[in-house]
C-alpha cells in the first residue's frame, strides 16, 4: 500500500506544525482535515482520509486522551471476559504509519467563518473540511439527584476506562447478597442493548461472585433492544437474580442521592449498593458549540454525513441525527467510510461512491451465549432509511450461539484495525 | 454564522478520589493475570511433554525402519526374494528422512473421502487439482510447509516452514485439529476437526495422494470447489477494483485486511470465482450466515465483481 510515510512523534512534532496553521493556508499547501475525536467515528474517518488520499490531504486528529477504550467489549471487561488492556487501544500507528497528526488536546471552539477549531491548550487550526465525532455527553439533570460530580459514587461506565474499572471495583466490593440498581436510559442513546448486556454481564459475574445479590433496573422504556432473547437467557442462566421496573411501575420517575446510595423509584426509595446511572444522552458538546445541533443532536444529510447547518463541517456517529440507524461503533464506522470517501472526493477530485451503510450489534448473555442483531441502510433525501435486517431467534442451539459470540470477537479484532491501523 | 464560544470540559474527577476499589481491582487484575502465566506454563509443560513422547515415537519407528532396511539388504545379498524380471528396486535410503508415521491402512479411507467435504469449497485433489482458495493437497505428506508454487501462503505459516515444519501424520493432524492455534495467523479459516478418528481418517485419505505422483487416480474427479454454482456469465463479469475498494470497506469492519482471522473468517488474496461464487451462495441463501446473507443480500454482481477484483491481490 502506498502510504505516506511521514513520522509524527506525539504532540511535540505536532504543536509546531499547529502554531503556524494560517502560514500553510496562505502558502496554499495541501487541503487540511481537521477530525475532533478519536473514536469510533474519528479514528476510522481520519485513517481512511489519510490512507486513500497517500499523502495529498493533510489530516489532524484531535482526541484527549492517549488510550482509547471502547465501549464495546467493556461490558464483557464488566463480566470478566476481557482485560481492561484488552479493550485499550493506542493513536501510535495512525500518527506513525499514516501521517496522521495526532494532537492530544480538547477542541473547545469552532469559528466557521475563519474555519478553524481552538484547543484547550491555546493552539488554532484551520480546516478546509472539519468531521466532528465527540461522541456523547449526559443531558444535565436527566436523573435527579445526579450530576457530573456523582460519577465517582454512582457511575455511568457508558464512557469506557476509568469509569468502568470503577463500577467494576464497586461491584466486587458489593456485600453478600446485596442491591446492584441500573437506572436505564431512555431513547434515544448510544448502543441501544449496551444496558441489558451490561446487566448479563454483572449478574454473570455475581452468580459466581455473590449468587444471593440482586440486580433492579429502573427503565424508562416500554420495551428494548434484544427484549426477547435477553429475557429468555435471563430466565435460562440467571433465574430470579433479575427485576425491571419499566414505566408502569414508576420506571421513568426516578431520583437518586448519591450521598445516601439511595434510589427513589415512583416515591418508593431503596437502598442499594452499587447504582449505575445511565443518564439520558445528547451529542458531545463540541457539536452544540460548533452550532450544528437541533436540540441534543446534530441533524446531516445522509449521503455524505455532511450538517444541515454548514456543509464544511461533518457529524459521525452517537453525535449525529441520521435517521434510522442505531447509535453504535459499527454505525459510526460505517458512517466515517462514507464520509472519508465523500470528503476526499471533494478535497482532491478522486471518485466518490454511493453511500451503503451497515450495523451489526453483538450481545454476550452468559459465557458463549451471543446474540446478534443487524441491518443494512441507504441514503435518502431526508435520512439514512433501513433497507434489511436480521436478528438471532429465540431458542437458537448452543452451538449457533458460541458461534455467535466466536464473531463477535472477530469483530472487534477487525473494527479496532480498521479504526486505529 | 460564528460560535467561538468557549468551554472548558468537565474533566471529572476520577483522577482525584480512586477509591480503595481501584485497588481492589487493579490486585484483582493482577491475580488474574498471574493465575493466566501459571496456567500458561503448565500448558507449555504438557505440550514439552507431548513433543517429548512424540520424539521417542518417532525414534522407534526410526529404529524399526532402520531394521527392516538392514534385513531387507541382509535378504538381497543372500539372493532369495530376487526382484522380479522388469521390476525394479527402489533406492533404499542410508539415512532414513522423517518418516510419516501413519500408513493409509491406519484410517479409514472411504470416511474420510466424506470428510474431505468439509475441505473441498478451498482445497482441491486429485489429477489436474490447483490452488484455490488454499493450495491444492496433492503429494502433500513429506512436503515442506508453505511450498506449493504460486500459492500465497500467510507469513504465520512461511515463518513455521522456515522453522523447519514439514507435513506428516502428526503436524497434520495437529494443524487440522486447532489452524489456529497451531499457526495463529493462518488464513485457513476452519475451526478444526476435534475427531482424533476423524483425523485419522482423513488423513488416510489425503495420504492416497501422497505416497507416490502415479498414484493419483486419473479418474478421480478434482474435488468441487464449491457449494453453490453462478452463471457462468457472471464469472465473466471484469471487477471495477477501485469500487470494490470503496466497497471492501464494509467488510473489514469485521474481516482483518491483513488476513488474519479471530473468529471471522479471512477474505483476502482468494481467487476472484471463488470469491464471488461465496458472495453469490450467500445473496441465494445457500449459505446459512446471517450477516453474510444481509450484506451480500444487496451487492450487484457487478459490486460482487468489484470486490472479487480487489481482495484478490490485497496484501497488507
Ligand atoms: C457499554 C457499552 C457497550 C457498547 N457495545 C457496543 C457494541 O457491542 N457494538 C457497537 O457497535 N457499539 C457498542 N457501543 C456503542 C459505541 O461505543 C458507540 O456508539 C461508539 O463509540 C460511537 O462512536 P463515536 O465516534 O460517535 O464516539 P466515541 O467512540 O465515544 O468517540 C468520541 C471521542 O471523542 C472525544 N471527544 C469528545 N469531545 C471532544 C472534544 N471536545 N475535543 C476532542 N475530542 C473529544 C472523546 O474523548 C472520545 O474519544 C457500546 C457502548 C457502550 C457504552
Amino acid at each position: 500500500m502506498g502510504l505516506n510515510r511521514r513520522t509524527f512523534i506525539g504532540s511535540a512534532v505536532a504543536a509546531t506544525t499547529l502554531s503556524a496553521p494560517m502560514v500553510r493556508a496562505a502558502g496554499h499547501g495541501k487541503p487540511r482535515v481537521v477530525v475532533v475525536g478519536g473514536g469510533a467515528g474519528g479514528a476510522t474517518a481520519a485513517r481512511y482520509i489519510a490512507k486513500d488520499s497517500e499523502g495529498a490531504i493533510d489530516v489532524t486528529l484531535i482526541e484527549p486522551t492517549r488510550t482509547y477504550y471502547t465501549c464495546f467489549f467493556s461490558n464483557l471487561y464488566i463480566g470478566g471476559f476481557k482485560t481492561i488492556d484488552d479493550i485499550g487501544h493506542s493513536y501510535g500507528t495512525l500518527a506513525s504509519e499514516y501521517g496522521i497528526n495526532v494532537v492530544h488536546d480538547w477542541a473547545i471552539g469552532v469559528d466557521r467563518d475563519a474555519k478553524t477549531v481552538t484547543l484547550a491548550g491555546g493552539a488554532t487550526v484551520g480546516y478546509d473540511k472539519l468531521i466532528l465525532s465527540p461522541g456523547i455527553d449526559f443531558v444535565d439533570g436527566a436523573v435527579p439527584g445526579w450530576d457530573l460530580n456523582a460519577q465517582n459514587a454512582m457511575p455511568h461506565a457508558y464512557k469506557a476506562g476509568s469509569q468502568s474499572e470503577l463500577l467494576k471495583a464497586q461491584l466486587m466490593a458489593m456485600p453478600e447478597g446485596g442491591t446492584y440498581c441500573m437506572v436505564a436510559p431512555p431513547n434515544p442513546f448510544r448502543c441501544p442493548p449496551g444496558p441489558y448486556e451490561r446487566v448479563s454481564m454483572v449478574a454473570h459475574y455475581l452468580k459466581a461472585n455473590n449468587p444471593t445479590a440482586k440486580i433492579l433496573i429502573a427503565d424508562p422504556k416500554e420495551k428494548f433492544s434484544k427484549q426477547g432473547l435477553f429475557e429468555e437467557g435471563w430466565a435460562n442462566h440467571y433465574d430470579g437474580m433479575i427485576e425491571r421496573v419499566g414505566p408502569d411501575f414508576g420506571g421513568a420517575n426516578v431520583e437518586v442521592d448519591p450521598g445516601a446510595m439511595t434510589v427513589s423509584i415512583d416515591g418508593e426509595v431503596t437502598n442499594v449498593d452499587v447504582c449505575n446511572v445511565i443518564p439520558a444522552m445528547q451529542a458531545g458538546r463540541i457539536a452544540e458549540i460548533a452550532g450544528v445541533t437541533d436540540g441534543n443532536w446534530a441533524p446531516v444529510n445522509a449521503a455524505d454525513m455532511s450538517t444541515k447547518a454548514d456543509p464544511d463541517i461533518y457529524v459521525l456517529g452517537d453525535a449525529s441525527q441520521q435517521g434510522d440507524m442505531p447509535k453504535s461503533g459499527f454505525s459510526a464506522n460505517s458512517q466515517a467510510k462514507v464520509c472519508a470517501n465523500a470528503v476526499r472526493g471533494a478535497l482532491t477530485g478522486s471518485r466518490v461512491f454511493p453511500a451503503k451503510f451497515s450495523n451489526t450489534c453483538w450481545s454476550l448473555i452468559e459465557t458463549n451465549d451471543g446474540v446478534k442483531v443487524g441491518a443494512t441502510y441507504e441514503a435518502t433525501e431526508e435520512k439514512i432509511a433501513k433497507v434489511d435486517g436480521f436478528i438471532s431467534a429465540t431458542g437458537e442451539t448452543a452451538e449457533v450461539r458460541k458461534k455467535t459470540y466466536e464473531e463477535s470477537e472477530g469483530w472487534y479484532t477487525g473494527i479496532t484495525s480498521d479504526m486505529f491501523g | 454564522m460564528s460560535a467561538g464560544n468557549l468551554f472548558l470540559p468537565a474533566l471529572g474527577a476520577t483522577g482525584l478520589v480512586l477509591s480503595c476499589a481501584i485497588l481492589l481491582a487493579t490486585a484483582n487484575r493482577d491475580r488474574q493475570e498471574l493465575a493466566t502465566a501459571e496456567a500458561a506454563i503448565v500448558t507449555s509443560e504438557t505440550r514439552i511433554e507431548d513433543f517429548k513422547s512424540r520424539v521417542e515415537r518417532l525414534e522407534g519407528e526410526l529404529e524399526a525402519a532402520r531394521a527392516e532396511v538392514a534385513d531387507l539388504r541382509a535378504a538381497a545379498e543372500a539372493g532369495d526374494e530376487a526382484p522380479a524380471e522388469g521390476e525394479e528396486v527402489a533406492a533404499l535410503p542410508e539415512t532414513v528422512t522423517p518418516v510419516t508415521p501413519s500408513t493409509p491402512g491406519q484410517g479409514n479411507v472411504e470416511n474420510g473421502k466424506k470428510l474431505f467435504a468439509e475441505c473441498s469449497g478451498c482445497h482441491k485433489i486429485g489429477a489436474g487439482a490447483e490452488n484455490g482458495i488454499g493450495p491444492h493437497l496433492n503429494l502433500l505428506f513429506g512436503r515442506k510447509a508453505a511450498s506449493v508454487t504460486d500459492f500465497r501462503y500467510s507469513d504465520s505459516l512461511i515463518r513455521a516452514a522456515s522453522n523447519g515444519l514439514e507435513w506428516h501424520a502428526d503436524t497434520l493432524s495437529d494443524y487440522i485439529e486447532d489452524p489456529r492455534t497451531f499457526a495463529s495467523g493462518t488464513r485457513m479459516s476452519y475451526d478444526g476437526m476435534k475427531d482424533a478418528a476423524d483425523r485419522r481418517d482423513l488423513l488416510a485419505f489425503l495420504r492416497t495422494y501422497s505416497d507416490n505422483p502415479a498414484d493419483i487416480p486419473e479418474a478421480d474427479p478434482t474435488a468441487v470447489g464449491t457449494d453453490h454454482t453462478v452463471d457462468p456469465e457472471i464469472l465473466t463479469l471484469v471487477g471495477d477494483a477501485e469500487y470494490g475498494e470503496y466497497l471492501s470497506s464494509e467488510c473489514t469492519t469485521c474481516h482483518q485486511a491483513s488476513g488474519g482471522d479471530d473468529g471471522i473468517p479471512s477474505i483476502v488474496l482468494w481467487p476472484e470465482e471463488d470469491f464471488v461464487t461465496a458472495m453469490h451462495a450467500y445473496r441465494d441463501k445457500v449459505r446459512p450466515n446471517q450477516v453474510m446473507q444481509l450484506i451480500a443480500g444487496r451487492l450487484s454482481n457487478e459490486e460482487i465483481a468489484a470486490l472479487a477484483a480487489y481482495f484478490k491481490d490485497l496484501e497488507e
